[in-house]
Order: structure tokens, then C-alpha cells, then sequence
């Protein structure tokens, strides 16, 4: 049981599970979803804010409402929310001292310099925590749960309403952590935050775990998009119709052979190419099969 | 000891908001009031009393009132700490600068450490059952305390409820203004009443186990 970082079992509350699920130490798993799903749910319970009805969570094998696992496992809420009137500096010094006060190895200045080199934050280390924009905030909000060297990381919706540079500036510091050893749960609506990031995917839906499995399990069927000068009145048998021409799944077929399919169907094909299946494709799949 | 360190990490919150929110300039705006009233219409322990109990909840509405505060409760919960010491640790941070404001009036008005006293436990006392009012009702209920406090709190219930309607009312009045904090109550105090001190303890401790049991449920 120890050699999980975390561990929930036959977890279930009013609206959540029954579920399960172990990750290991520097694994990351990315949680998505619509709203209303159960993601955000999911970390509470397992952050313990929230007492499931049944089930247990560990954290290297103790439980979550134990003390003693609580500087063990970081929780970053969405959204997140801190003491007012305080710069980035003090808010993580107020946690530091909290974490000081269970252990006197390390001070709270060691360790806020320790999460403002790790969030990314030492630029922005005087600045009035209201005064923040929204990707400093969502750095401060990792900073304050990886505060004190935390070995699990349950981070809601860490990726929402950040541009693309923010997102991977937050990605590398994650990915960073995890391998440290960290094990980090993600959650995210938005799947294609996860795509470069989780190395597991957990689909949910109304509470519960709909599909599970490796990204590259999950992103491994093909897709064949064919762009055409002008759209077909009806698509051939395994297409389906897309803004710029077709586009059908390769499982099961070749792509000389699905392009011979198109030939025979006398389309005017103009280019092809073979891409991955999306995760949010994977996503949008399972939430219509259910 | 590591409770103390978690009161200690609650408790040093409250110095950067006196310079950089309106609690310092309130509570000076309110201890020059009470000093010039002091000096023309009130009496030295309605002025000390006054600072103790209306310090108390100008500071309740900084420290606990504002709803990021109170939002922020879950991730506060989720490093290592307790309600318990997030509860005692706020209190202390409410009650000092409340008491200082004490010190300051009575100093102003002429020291009397009888009225220290009084002040002081006043400021307890209210600073506990208005913490876990706001927690519990929002920040509107501090204005609503304070109100109460400034006027009808000073006056013992036998007047009040002279002017009320008689029945139920009256005796629900005459109730809640016996059992709850007051100043009419607290200003036995100076005189070393027991049985006022007891109620101040009492609503004290009362106000800061149900912040803390306010503050679990935020979780």
C-alpha cells in the first residue's frame, strides 16, 4: 500500500463514485470532464475538506485525515483564494509558518524561497496578492500546495483561463516536480491542457470514472483527414464530413486503402494527412457513449 | 507548542492589514472619537468599554468578515494546521488591537488600570461571540453588531424592555440582552464584579469554539 503515493478506495458520496484509484510516486494523472462532472469533487475528497461517505484515501499509506499526512499532500482549489492585504511573499509565509509549526528541520524563509523559485514567482514576490493577474495567481496557487516539499499534488483546473505561454511555463514547473517524485492529480475541462502533461487520463462523468487508461493507449487510434476542392453530397462508408473536406478513422483500414475508398467515390482529393486522435476527441467519444 | 506556532502564524495576519486596509484608520478614526467624547459627554468606562467592544468588531469585520477571508478558510485547512488554532489564532488577532485601543483611550482620558481591566475582557469577550457571528452570518452582521453595541448595548434591559411590547417579545429581549455580551453587563467589571467577569470568560470561550467549529465546516 505504501508504495502508492495515493490511494482511494471504493470512494463515494452523495454525488460522487463509487470509485477508485492508486497513483504512483512522479506519476501524473489528468482528470477531465464537463462541469458538473465530479473533478473538482474528486480532489476535495481526496484532499479531505471533504469526509466521503465510504471509502478511504491514503497518502504513503496513511490516512488523509491524519495529522501526520497533511504536510504530505498539497491541494490548489479553483479558484483559489487567499488572505487579503498581504504581497505573494507574506501569504506563503503564512503557510510556512503552519508547516514551521509541525517541524522545526527547515525555516519559513527557507521554504518560501524554495516555492517562489519553484511557482515561478521571485519577480512578483512583493506585489499585493489582490494586485495579481490571473497567471501569477494560479502560480501562487500551485506555490502554496507544493509549499514544503509536498509528495502529492491535487491541482483543480490549474490551466483555466491561462494563454498558452502561462500554460507551459505552469506545465514545465509540474512536470519538474513530478520528476522529483512527486505525484501529481490534475484536473482540467479543457482536455487538450492535459495532452502534454498527464501520462494517464481519467474521463468522468455524473461522479463516476467512464474510461481510464495510458495517453498513449488512449491517443493511439488514427485519423485520416482528407482536405477536398469541393464537399461531397454524402460522405463515404467510415467518413464522416469536416469543415475542409473528411476525415475517418484508421483503425482497421490503411490509409492507401481508405484514399482509394475516396478515388472510387470520384472526390476531389486535394491533400491528405494522418494525425493522432485528439484527447478532447477521446473525451467528447466517451461522454456521447454514455 | 505547535498549536502556539499555529495561533502565532494566524495572529501575525493582522499587521499588515492595520497599514494596508482600513482597520488601522478605523480604529484610530474611532479612538479619537471616544477620546473627544470622553473629554465632553462619556463617562472614563464607557469610553474604555466602548473601545474594547466596538475595537473588537471593527476588527472582527477585517480579520474574519471580508469573504475571500472566509473562502480561504480551505486552503488555510489544507497545510498543517487546525481549526482550533485558526480560531484562537484570528481572536488574538482581533483582541490586540482592540486592547491596545484600550490602553490608548484610557491613557488619554486618565489612566485607571480597573478600567484597563474592564476593557480589556470587554474586548474578549465581544471580540469572541462577534467572530463566530460573522463567520457564521457575513459580514452585515458586524454592522448590525456594531450598531447594537454603540446604542442599545450600553443601556441594561430593564430600560430597553420598558419601551418594547409586552409578551414573548419583551422576554425575548430581556433574554438575548441578559445572556449576551453588553456593556451594561461588562461595566461590573471595574468594580470586580465575579459574576461579570464569568460571563465575559464564558462568552470568550463559547465564541471561539464555535469559530472553530464554524471554521471545520468551511472546509
Amino acid at each position: 500500500m505504501a508504495d502508492f503515493a495515493l490511494t482511494l478506495t471504493d470512494i463515494s458520496d452523495r454525488r460522487l463514485g463509487p470509485l477508485s484509484l492508486a497513483l504512483l510516486p512522479g506519476e501524473i494523472a489528468g482528470v477531465v470532464g464537463p462541469a458538473g462532472a465530479g473533478k473538482s469533487r474528486l480532489l476535495r475528497v481526496t484532499a479531505g475538506a471533504v469526509r466521503p461517505r465510504t471509502g478511504d484515501v491514503r497518502v504513503w499509506g496513511m490516512r488523509v485525515a491524519d495529522p501526520a499526512a497533511r504536510p504530505l499532500i498539497g491541494y490548489s482549489a479553483d479558484p483559489s483564494t487567499f488572505p487579503r492585504g498581504l504581497t505573494v511573499q507574506e501569504v506563503l509565509m503564512y503557510y510556512a509558518r503552519l508547516h514551521c509549526a509541525a517541524s522545526s528541520e527547515r525555516s519559513p524563509r527557507g521554504l518560501v524561497r524554495d516555492a517562489l523559485e519553484t511557482a515561478g514567482l521571485a519577480a512578483s514576490a512583493d506585489l499585493l496578492v489582490d494586485a495579481l493577474g490571473r497567471a501569477d495567481l494560479h502560480r501562487l496557487s500551485f506555490a502554496q500546495a507544493a509549499l514544503g516539499g509536498r509528495r502529492v499534488l491535487l491541482l483543480d483546473e490549474p490551466f483555466s483561463g491561462l494563454d498558452a505561454f502561462a500554460r507551459r511555463d505552469l506545465r514545465g514547473r509540474i512536470a519538474r516536480l513530478a520528476a522529483e517524485g512527486v505525484a501529481v492529480l490534475i484536473t482540467s475541462r479543457d482536455p487538450a491542457a492535459l495532452e502534454r502533461l498527464a501520462a494517464r487520463v481519467l474521463v468522468m462523468r455524473d461522479g463516476r470514472i467512464v474510461r481510464a487508461g495510458p495517453l498513449a493507449t488512449l491517443l493511439g487510434e488514427r485519423i485520416l483527414e482528407v482536405i477536398l476542392d469541393a464537399p461531397p453530397a454524402e460522405p463515404p462508408p467510415g467518413f464522416r464530413l469536416t469543415a475542409a473536406g473528411l476525415e475517418a478513422s484508421l483503425t482497421g483500414r490503411t490509409v492507401e486503402a481508405a484514399l482509394a475508398l475516396c478515388r472510387a467515390h470520384r472526390l476531389p482529393v486535394r491533400a491528405s494527412r494522418v494525425r493522432v486522435k485528439s484527447l478532447e476527441e477521446v473525451v467528447l467519444e466517451t461522454q456521447d457513449r454514455h | 507548542m505547535r498549536f502556539l506556532h499555529c495561533v502565532h502564524a494566524e495572529f501575525l495576519l493582522v499587521a499588515p492589514r492595520l497599514t494596508r486596509t482600513r482597520l488601522g484608520i478605523a480604529l484610530l478614526a474611532l479612538g479619537t472619537t471616544l477620546v473627544w467624547l470622553g473629554a465632553h459627554a462619556l463617562d472614563a468606562l464607557t469610553v474604555t468599554l466602548q473601545a474594547g467592544a466596538l475595537g473588537s468588531i471593527i476588527g472582527v469585520a477585517a480579520i474574519v468578515g471580508d469573504e475571500t477571508d472566509r473562502v480561504g478558510l480551505t486552503t488555510a485547512l489544507s497545510h498543517p494546521t487546525t481549526p482550533h488554532a485558526i480560531a484562537a489564532g484570528r481572536w488574538l488577532a482581533i483582541v490586540v488591537p482592540a486592547s491596545a485601543l484600550v490602553l490608548v483611550c484610557t491613557t488619554a482620558i486618565g489612566w485607571r488600570t480597573n478600567l484597563v481591566f474592564a476593557g480589556v475582557l470587554a474586548s474578549a469577550a465581544v471580540s469572541g461571540f462577534g467572530m463566530a457571528l460573522v463567520l457564521w452570518l457575513g459580514r452585515g452582521a458586524a454592522l448590525a453588531f456594531f450598531l447594537f453595541m454603540a446604542v442599545a448595548g450600553t443601556v441594561p434591559p430593564e430600560r430597553l424592555v420598558d419601551i418594547a411590547r409586552p409578551g414573548i417579545v419583551r422576554l425575548a429581549a430581556a433574554s438575548a440582552m441578559e445572556l449576551g455580551p453588553a456593556l451594561w453587563h461588562y461595566r461590573d467589571i471595574a468594580d470586580g464584579d465575579p459574576g461579570a467577569i464569568v460571563h465575559a470568560l464564558a462568552w470568550t470561550g463559547l465564541g471561539i469554539l464555535t469559530a472553530r467549529w464554524l471554521i471545520s465546516r468551511s472546509r
